[in-house]
């Protein structure tokens, strides 16, 4: 019998549909293989011991014919989506014991459209890291070189899809959080526009920037996927109330009427010369198979970094004020006085990055250093939105590379200012709130690396059909 | 940004997290590095820009003023560390 763990979300569905093979089967599959390679890996933090009984279930809706979009198919979510009355610990040990007394939208419109549910997958601490290192449930490991790491924070995510453990997983971006770990791992991975996809029930770490997404093993994949996570939710107060087109539809379509800006100054400037020739030679690919590029300048996209680096521990330092020792998550033995009692439980309950950011976020927000911090940064946020508005007059979709050099060697970087540099091709589109994909480009030394298309807003059926464009004429994503 | 340890203790205080002192010179380096490498934002001239707080123009989404239900307090406080008779328990905030 043929591997059903190495088939397209598509053959897959074609499959359950026809009755070729059973969501039973599809699903045992994938518990097997977890089970061998979970040990090694870590990308998970818990299984879901109903994913077979759920199977079943959507075996008996295929049989009555009365299945949805994606019936039967098994796939993972990221720790940082509530599932009621499920364990969801967003990678920390302040959640070890939270059982969330509600589902996100993301888990309930997935859940609605059929999927089933194999497992939560390993994270960094509250979504803050780039290479899965500051979960407190241990490393996960890049399933194409072990000693490297998937990248992060969405790592488990886009270790569990590059090992083929689940038919595509779902993921949160708010520097790069999708993308990144998905060019360590080579696998497609999507941010939608902010606003896209509700963030009802996914635990909060920046919510300016915050937005959940995909990864998948293709660009065609990850429409399908992303198309039945979004629109409007009313419990989200900044979900957009917009029509969701088919991306699959805008994906597939042979419309090539694109032009893809180049922002001549962050390319000449790509540090490693294996990285900058990806770069050219993905140029070159996508020329030669008929769609135009053109030259542009993205003004002040230098200054993102230190940008995100305010607004992001800014905002997390409020949103994680809830994480006080009271009405969940951990609390400290023999608290002295109320003080003691938030003071120590949030000592204990936090990783070392997390409580470096609420320290940068609270220095930021507090009085005396508010307006040279968070009102400047705020301020040069938006000169970067505005440089991407101007770019979209010209272009369809910008291209730049994911990250700037492969996965890394597990604790090899240890300066925290070397560790946020990997995000600095990935940050502007959260500043924006640009919808951005990023695609395998091909490997150095073996390790993948990824490509990465940003697009105007609401325009997620661009850079899929660009990412499909390119995925018809490369193979790297099958690799 | 030089930080002192009396900055560090009033943002320690303010976050409400205790930091153990044999962290304390590690976490100022880590600090300061950061904040050297946010400062890098200075060089722009934004006198005239408006800060943006929010990536889109388009207002916050409110809900009808109608009371809603949705909220089990007994389900809710499953997770909280102590709680009785559907209080929330913490030592005494009053002496």
């Amino acid at each position: 019998m043929k591997d059903l763990t190495n088939l397209s979300l598509l053959e897959q569905i074609d499959g359950l549909n026809s009755k070729e093979f059973s969501s039973v089967e599809i699903t045992s599959s994938y518990i097997e293989k977890i089970e061998e390679q979970n040990k090694i890996l870590n990308c998970f933090i818990s299984l879901n011991e109903n994913a077979l009984e759920e199977a079943k279930k959507s075996d008996s809706k295929i049989a009555k014919n009365k299945a949805n979009t994606m019936e039967g198919i098994p796939i993972a979510h990221k720790d940082i989506f509530c599932i009621k009355d499920q364990k969801t610990t967003c990678g920390s040990k302040m959640l070890e014991n939270f059982i969330s007394p509600y589902s996100s939208t993301v888990y309930e419109k997935l859940f609605n459209s059929g999927t089933v549910n194999l497992g939560k997958t390993n994270m960094d601490e509250f979504a803050m890291g780039s290479s899965n290192e500051t979960s407190f449930y241990g490393n996960v490991l890049n399933p194409i070189d072990h000693e490297r790491v998937p990248g992060g924070s969405s790592g488990g995510s886009a270790a569990a899809v590059a090992a083929r453990l689940c038919s595509f997983a779902t993921g949160t971006d708010t520097g790069g959080s999708i993308r990144q770990p998905a060019a360590f791992c080579g696998i497609t991975g999507i941010k939608p526009t902010y606003g896209r996809v509700s963030r009802w029930g996914m635990i909060a770490f920046a919510s300016s920037l915050d937005q959940g997404g995909i990864f998948a093993n293709s660009a065609l994949d990850a429409a399908i996927a992303l198309e039945n996570i979004s629109g409007f939710d009313k419990k989200d107060s900044t979900s957009l109330n917009k029509k969701v087109p088919s991306f699959f539809n805008e994906a597939s379509s042979t419309n090539k009427d694109h032009i893809v800006g180049i922002p001549r100054s962050i390319i000449e400037n790509i540090k490693d010369s294996e990285v900058k020739n990806n770069f050219y030679d993905s140029v070159e690919i996508l020329e030669k198979s008929g769609i135009k590029t053109k030259e542009i300048d993205l003004k002040n996209i230098e200054f993102s970094l230190p940008v995100y680096y305010v607004i992001a521990p800014a905002e997390c330092s409020a949103n994680l004020s809830r994480y006080d020792g009271v009405r969940f998550g951990h609390r400290c033995e023999n608290p002295k006085n109320l003080e003691d009692l938030y003071a120590r439980s949030r000592a204990e309950g936090f990783g070392e990055e997390v409580k470096k950011r609420i320290l940068i976020g609270t220095y930021c927000l507090s009085a005396g250093y508010y307006d040279a911090y968070y009102i400047k940064a705020q301020k040069v946020r938006n000169l970067i939105k505005e440089s991407f508005v101007n770019a979209f007059k010209e272009v369809s979709s910008v291209m730049m590379p994911t990250t700037a050099n492969v996965s890394f060697k597990q604790n090899s970087i240890q300066d925290p200012v070397e560790m946020y540099e990997q995000d600095i091709y990935t940050i502007p589109a959260n500043l924006a709130g640009l919808p951005a994909i990023s695609i395998p480009s091909g490997k150095i030394n073996n390790l993948p690396l990824g490509i990465q298309f940003i697009g105007n807003y609401l325009n997620e059926g661009n850079i899929l059909n660009l990412s499909n464009l390119f995925q018809q004429n490369t193979n790297f994503h099958n690799e | 940004m030089k930080i002192s340890e009396e900055v560090l203790n009033n943002i320690s205080s303010l976050s409400k997290i205790k930091i153990d002192e044999d962290i304390k010179p590690k976490l100022i380096e880590d600090l300061e590095s950061i904040l050297l490498m946010v400062e890098k934002m200075n060089k722009i001239d934004t006198s005239k820009i408006e800060p943006m707080s929010h990536p889109l123009d388009e207002a916050n989404n409110l809900r009808e003023d109608i009371a809603m239900h949705e909220i089990k307090r007994d389900n809710y406080q499953k997770s909280a560390p102590q709680t009785e008779d559907g209080f929330y328990l913490t030592p005494k905030v009053i002496e």
